[in-house]
Formats: C-alpha cells, sequence, structure tokens
C-alpha cells in the first residue's frame, strides 16, 4: 500500500492509524456510533502488560507491549500474525504511514516495520527512551524523547532533518500542523516550534510538567498540565486564552469534537470543557484515577480508567460501562462494530 | 499475651542476631499469631558502611515546617528548596547545602532515591522534592546518569508522571511491571518465614539495591498505614526493597511487626541507606497507605531529615497520632476487635475503622535491632522554621 498524499488522516471507518486516530487528535469524532458492547468476540494475551493504545489498519490490530514486542494481530480471527522485537520494553502507541508501522522504545530506538510481514524497514535513536508516539507529517516523523529533544527524520528512510532540545524530558506526543508542531515538555512548557526547521516559535510556562498530548483546533492549542489546569493557547502566539482547574495534575489528552474538549485528570474526574470560553460543560467522575485519554464517537465520549465508560458528550450522562479483568488505562479504538482495547494485564480485548 | 519474636540470622552484618519480645503497645489488644521464625540471609563478607543505619547522626531529626510550602495542594519548588538546604546544614552543621551533601555521596557513587509512589496521585513523594535532591545529589559531583529514581511498581511510578517532571539524564526504574513479575531481584538475598501457610515463604531484595546502588536515599511520605500504623523510613526501605511483601498481613493480623526492621538490618541494604527525607507537604491521617480521598490528607507542609530511621519514623507516628486524636479518630494502637471491619469501603470512608491491628511497634522493634533510636528522651528533635 503506497502512502496517501496525507496518510494519517482519519481514513474508512475501520481505520485507527494513529494515537487518537488520527492526526487531528480528534479521537474518533464522527458519524460512527459507539456500539453497547455485550460480549467478547475474543481476547489474546500478550504476555507483558501493556502501557500504549492499540492502532488499526486493514483488518490488522498493531499492539506494543512491555515486553519490547509490536505484535500484528488479525481482528477477525483474533489471533496473532507476527511480532516483532524491539530492543527493550515498548510505552510508545505505534503510527500507521502507509504500510509502514512506526514506534520508538525505552533504549531510545525508533524503529519503521514493515506493517504486513514484520520486517524492519529502518531504525533511528534518540539518547534516551521515547515514550511518546512518532507522528508522521509531510514526509517527515517527528517524535519526543526523554533525553530533551524533538526529532524530525525522514519518513522513508529514517534519516535525520533535524533535531531540538527543549527544557526537560518529553513524553507528550506532538501535534503537527502544516508549519508548526505543538509539544508538550517536562520543564512546563508548552512549545511551538516550526515543522521544517526546529526553530522555537514559542514556550509557554504552566506552572508543573506537561505528561499531556496537546490537540488543535482552529487557532487553538488545548494541553493539559501536571499544575492540575487544562490550558487553551493560541496557535500563533501561545498566548493563554484561558485555563481550567481541575482536582489533581493532567496527564490524559484531550479530544476535540466540535467547541468541547474532553479531558481527564487524575482526580478520576473527566471534564467536558467549551473550547472557545473555557466554561465546564459538564463532569463525570470515571473511576479513582484518570491518566489515559478519551475518545469521541458518533456523540459519545469513551474513557478506560479501570473499566471501560461511555458518556454522552452533550450532557455527560454515563450511557454505559464494560467491567473487565485487570487494570486498563489506555485508549481504546472505536470502529462501527467492535471496541478494541489493551490493558495493564498485558490482555487485548475486542468487544462487540 | 505471649508474644516472643525470634529472629534468625545469617548475615545481619554488625545487627543483632535474636530478636526476643518485642512487646507491642496497645489499647484492649487481643491474642494475636506469635511472629514465625525469620530466617534472613544476606550477602555473605559484606562490610558494613559507618554510613549505614543509624547514619552519622544517630538520633537526630531536623523538622522543617513552612505553610507556605504547599498552598492548594502544589508544592512550592522554591520553598521547599530552601527547607532542604537548611535542613541539611542544620543535619551536617556544615556551612553549606553543597557541604552537607558532599557528608553523605561521593562522585563516583550510583545513588538510588527510593520514592513512595503507592499513593500516587494523591500523596506520593513529591516531585518538587526529589528535584532539589537530584539537584544537591548532582551538587556533589554525581553525574545524572548515576542517579536512579525507583520504586518497586513502575505503574504507580507512571501515575505519578515522574518520567516527566524529574530532569533528564536521570534513570527511573520501576523493579517490576507487576505482582508476578520476579525478574528484577536477587537470590542470594532474602528474608524467608511462613506467616499464614503461603506457598511462597521468601522475599527476595532488589538486584538494583543489591547489586547496583552504592547509595540510597530514602522519600517516604507521611502516612498512616492499615497493617504497620505508619508508613515512613522504615517500611518505604524495606517493603520497598524486598518483593512478596503483602504475605505479611492477612485480615485482620499483620506481621509487619518485625518484617520490617528485619528487612532494613539486611546488608547491604542497611548499609547504603544513608540519608532519609520524610515528605511531609502531605499527611495522609486514615485510609493509608493509598487513600485518594482528600478529608484524610492533611497538607502538613513539612519535612522531616535525618539519618536515623527509626527516630524519625518515631517523630511521624506521633505527628500522625496528634492527628487523628484532633479529628477524633482513635489511635493507630487501637487494638479493639470492634474497630476491624474486612468493608473495604467502610475502612475508606470510616477513620474509627481498620482492616487490621495495625503494628506500629514494628518502629521500636527496628531500634532494637539497632537502626535507630525509639525513645524520645535519646532523640535530638530539631525544630526549626524555614526562613
Amino acid at each position: 500500500m503506497e502512502p496517501s498524499a496525507n496518510p494519517t488522516s482519519s481514513g474508512p471507518e475501520n481505520e485507527w492509524p494513529t494515537l487518537l486516530c488520527d492526526n487531528s487528535r480528534s479521537g474518533g469524532q464522527g458519524a460512527v456510533s459507539v456500539p453497547r458492547p455485550t460480549r467478547v468476540r475474543w481476547q489474546i494475551r500478550m504476555g507483558k502488560s501493556i502501557r500504549s493504545a492499540p492502532v488499526l489498519r486493514n483488518g490488522i490490530l498493531y499492539v506494543t507491549s512491555l515486553g519490547g514486542n509490536l505484535h500484528a494481530i488479525d481482528v477477525k480471527r483474533g489471533r496473532q500474525i507476527w511480532q516483532f522485537r524491539a530492543a527493550d520494553q515498548i510505552h510508545s502507541t505505534p503510527s500507521l504511514y502507509g504500510n509502514n508501522v512506526l514506534f520508538g522504545c525505552d533504549a531510545g530506538k525508533v524503529y519503521s516495520v514493515d506493517g504486513n510481514s514484520g520486517k524492519l524497514l529502518w531504525e533511528t535513536i534518540a539518547a534516551d527512551e521515547v515514550w511518546s508516539s512518532p507522528v508522521v507529517h509531510g514526509g517527515a516523523v517527528y517524535f519526543g524523547s526523554a533525553d530533551g529533544n524533538i526529532y524530525a527524520v525522514h519518513a522513508d528512510g529514517g534519516k535525520p532533518r533535524w533535531v531540538r532540545e527543549l527544557g526537560g524530558r518529553i513524553y507528550s506526543t506532538p501535534f503537527v500542523a502544516e508549519q508548526q508542531i505543538y509539544v508538550g515538555c517536562g520543564d512546563g512548557k508548552i512549545y511551538s516550534l516550526e515543522s521544517s526547521t526546529g526553530k522555537i516559535l514559542w514556550g509557554t510556562e504552566t506552572g508543573n510538567g506537561i505528561d499531556s498530548s496537546p490537540a488543535v483546533i482552529e487557532n487553538t492549542v488545548v494541553v493539559g498540565s501536571e499544575d492540575f489546569f487544562v490550558y487553551a493557547l493560541d496557535t500563533n502566539s501561545g498566548k493563554i486564552r484561558w485555563k481550567y482547574e481541575t482536582g489533581l495534575g493532567i496527564s490524559s489528552s484531550p479530544a476535540l469534537a466540535g467547541d468541547i474538549a474532553v479531558i481527564g485528570s487524575k482526580n478520576g474526574s473527566l471534564y467536558a470543557l467549551s473550547i472557545s470560553s473555557g466554561e465546564l460543560r459538564w463532569k463525570a467522575q470515571a473511576g479513582d484515577v484518570i491518566t489515559s485519554s478519551p475518545v469521541i464517537s458518533g456523540g459519545v465520549v469513551c474513557i478506560q480508567s479501570g473499566e471501560t465508560q461511555a458518556f454522552d458528550l452533550a450532557s455527560g450522562r454515563l450511557i454505559w460501562e464494560a467491567r473487565l479483568g485487570g487494570a486498563v488505562q489506555a485508549v481504546p479504538v472505536l470502529t462501527k462494530d467492535v471496541i478494541y482495547l489493551a490493558g495493564n494485564d498485558g490482555e487485548v480485548y475486542a468487544l462487540e | 499475651m505471649d508474644r516472643r519474636t525470634f529472629l534468625q540470622a545469617t548475615c545481619l552484618g554488625s545487627a543483632s542476631l535474636l530478636l526476643d519480645g518485642i512487646v507491642p503497645i496497645s489499647n484492649c489488644d487481643v491474642l494475636s499469631p506469635a511472629a514465625p521464625l525469620i530466617h534472613v540471609q544476606g550477602i555473605a563478607d559484606y562490610k558494613p558502611s559507618p554510613l549505614g543505619m543509624p547514619g552519622l547522626f544517630p538520633g537526630r531529626v531536623v523538622e522543617l515546617f513552612e505553610p507556605t510550602s504547599i498552598v492548594h495542594n502544589r508544592v512550592s519548588q522554591l520553598v521547599v528548596k530552601r527547607m532542604l538546604e537548611q535542613g541539611m546544614q542544620e543535619l551536617t552543621g556544615e556551612k553549606s547545602a553543597k557541604a552537607a551533601w558532599a557528608r553523605f555521596v561521593e562522585p563516583n557513587d550510583v545513588v538510588g532515591i527510593k520514592i513512595n509512589p503507592s499513593g500516587a496521585p494523591a500523596c506520593c513523594s513529591s516531585p518538587e522534592i526529589l528535584r532539589e535532591i537530584i539537584a544537591g545529589v548532582q551538587g556533589a559531583g554525581v553525574p545524572a546518569r548515576n542517579i536512579v529514581v525507583y520504586d518497586r511498581y513502575s505503574y504507580e511510578i507512571d501515575i505519578g508522571s515522574y518520567q516527566t517532571l524529574l530532569p533528564a539524564g536521570v534513570r527511573i526504574v520501576g523493579i517490576q511491571e507487576g505482582f508476578a513479575d520476579h525478574s528484577g531481584y536477587d537470590d542470594r538475598v532474602y528474608c524467608q518465614a511462613n506467616f499464614f501457610g503461603e506457598w511462597e515463604t521468601r522475599s527476595y531484595m532488589a538486584s538494583l539495591v543489591s547489586r547496583e546502588l552504592t547509595k540510597i536515599i530514602n522519600v517516604p511520605t507521611m502516612k498512616d498505614h492499615s497493617a504497620s500504623g505508619v508508613t515512613g523510613c522504615l517500611k518505604n526501605l524495606g517493603y520497598g526493597a524486598f518483593n512478596n511483601v503483602a504475605r505479611s498481613h492477612q485480615a485482620p493480623f499483620s506481621f509487619t511487626s518485625p518484617l520490617i526492621g528485619v528487612m532494613c538490618s539486611v546488608e547491604p541494604l542497611r548499609s547504603k541507606a544513608v540519608l532519609h527525607i520524610m515528605d511531609g507537604m502531605r499527611q495522609v491521617w486514615h485510609g493509608g497507605p493509598l487513600t485518594q480521598l482528600p478529608g484524610f490528607i492533611f497538607q502538613a507542609g513539612t519535612l522531616l531529615i535525618g539519618t536515623d530511621p527509626v527516630a524519625i519514623d518515631s517523630i511521624e507516628l506521633r505527628s500522625i497520632e496528634k492527628k487523628r486524636e484532633k479529628e477524633g479518630a482513635p489511635s493507630v494502637w487501637e487494638h479493639d476487635p470492634k474497630s476491624i471491619t474486612s468493608d473495604g469501603s467502610e475502612f475508606l470512608h470510616n477513620s474509627s475503622k481498620n482492616l487490621f491491628y495495625r503494628q506500629p511497634g514494628h518502629i521500636v522493634a527496628a531500634g532494637k535491632l539497632g537502626l535507630g533510636m525509639a525513645d524520645k528522651k535519646q532523640i535530638d528533635h530539631r525544630v526549626i522554621s524555614a526562613s
């Protein structure tokens, strides 16, 4: 399969090529309504804990695990097709670019693996672990590392384009727009960099480190900080438009739909905020602690925080919940018929 | 009640070889089962360090209180920096913080910083304090790559977001991924006892602790604990170095005393733990160690610093007792059967209920093993206000 012009944009309804579905960080928003699951279609154990989110393309679910493997699972049969062994544990959510599966590992390596065969296509290396998900845009792959650098490499071959040092560790996955990229950093700043050169355009300080991955809609960047606040910033200047205080730190990433940003806080609450005004639309208790990110589809917000819950986007009313064994703090993949989940216990579930 | 505890040891370094007659002080005590024999296997021929517990300043505890160190549940980086510098100088008598840190670590050390993330996110070792400790250790010449922030469970570290919040270059290590992961433990060093008929009777020391680290700075939080009474320096260190420790308490009974102190006395853990900095920014006075309920988490704005874990934990215990009394909760020494519940939710929400007969006597027991001073008269408690 050849890379398309916009390879990681939201595709057919049963594709989910990146963290939070696509490069617009929409979290799956669209007309597809999230089904209330009634049974487990299949369940497969990956051996070690899973701290990342699955991605999906062409009937193959790609899952990374702390066992250091990228697993390719045939979603029809619920069977592993192949696995690729990385140099170390993997916390990075894979992303799909054409037929390439891209992900980082704790040894600092970023791999591009053939999505059909599991063969290594190329690899590059940072000086410390890569937990963020590589983002592909305009023929470049962008990723952050705990070494404090943002890297841009060529999507075909992995040759370096540029490296930019920021002020702290980077676990936030960059949001890449046409000219700018946006990323949170352990030094407490949200940065905007020029995507072609890595030049820092602005850096806006929050009160603590940023784990959350930003999302952008029109000219607003939305991101959470460990200082307990959700921030909305101007994409061009970095000026804070509003900030909203939650009860504890935020490592969840926002999902955006229309004028609503939905994000979880470590106090266990899910917040729906107006992107334009910062006003609270609703708040719902979704567990003791939320570290994962919500996804939105068909007017429904889905979150995995111990159990999987679905809330009505407009009102915050709980629509359904699914209780699975083990702790599940990851981002589900939503399709027309099936929800795919991965958990800390190393299990991958297909619910229908 | 005839409660006699025996300790059989083969490699405790200079510690006692036999611990006899630890008598819990309790209200309405119940007949608890007798503690079993604990067999300890340390590293043979390990040469104890003079910096090992109770360390350079036995009995000395520096307590710093500053109300502006935590405001609206946020810890102030600037204020804790000042508190820590002041406390380190007071502890050591050195004129600069740099000189104070140099009393404990050298440039060629591999320094472990043992955090307590188990109550994350509501109450865990504050990243702000850890940043200042890391800066102090680096100031003494230790490169970032030789500083290891660690705990047993990686998923708890993740919830605390320590990876993001600590300086680049420092290693952040979760020793195990889940309850069944034993790969990070050293089969040469263990404590063995059969408490409740469990099939696995050994607890092994983490290889990181036994083999890699040369010094440990212990950063516990200030919390009550449903089984051990409080969790402080001793429990954070001992139960954070050995695996398979939950077996020591089976409701309503607990053998955390004497196991906590016994584990801390095993070489090389005892020698490597050179400094204890208790994070009392938040104080859990009920529901510990895991509560997330703000009503039981007091923003105390306190640091306790010393080399003697027994003395620090004794101060902590008094502080938590005082807070519980003020809140109308029974003492952690309470052993009235009516205080026991098997309902986890009732325990979490009702401060007069508990799951276990708590065993705060583990602190005195650790003192009897030579790890420090529990007697109030022997503790040099220096309370200073951060300026």
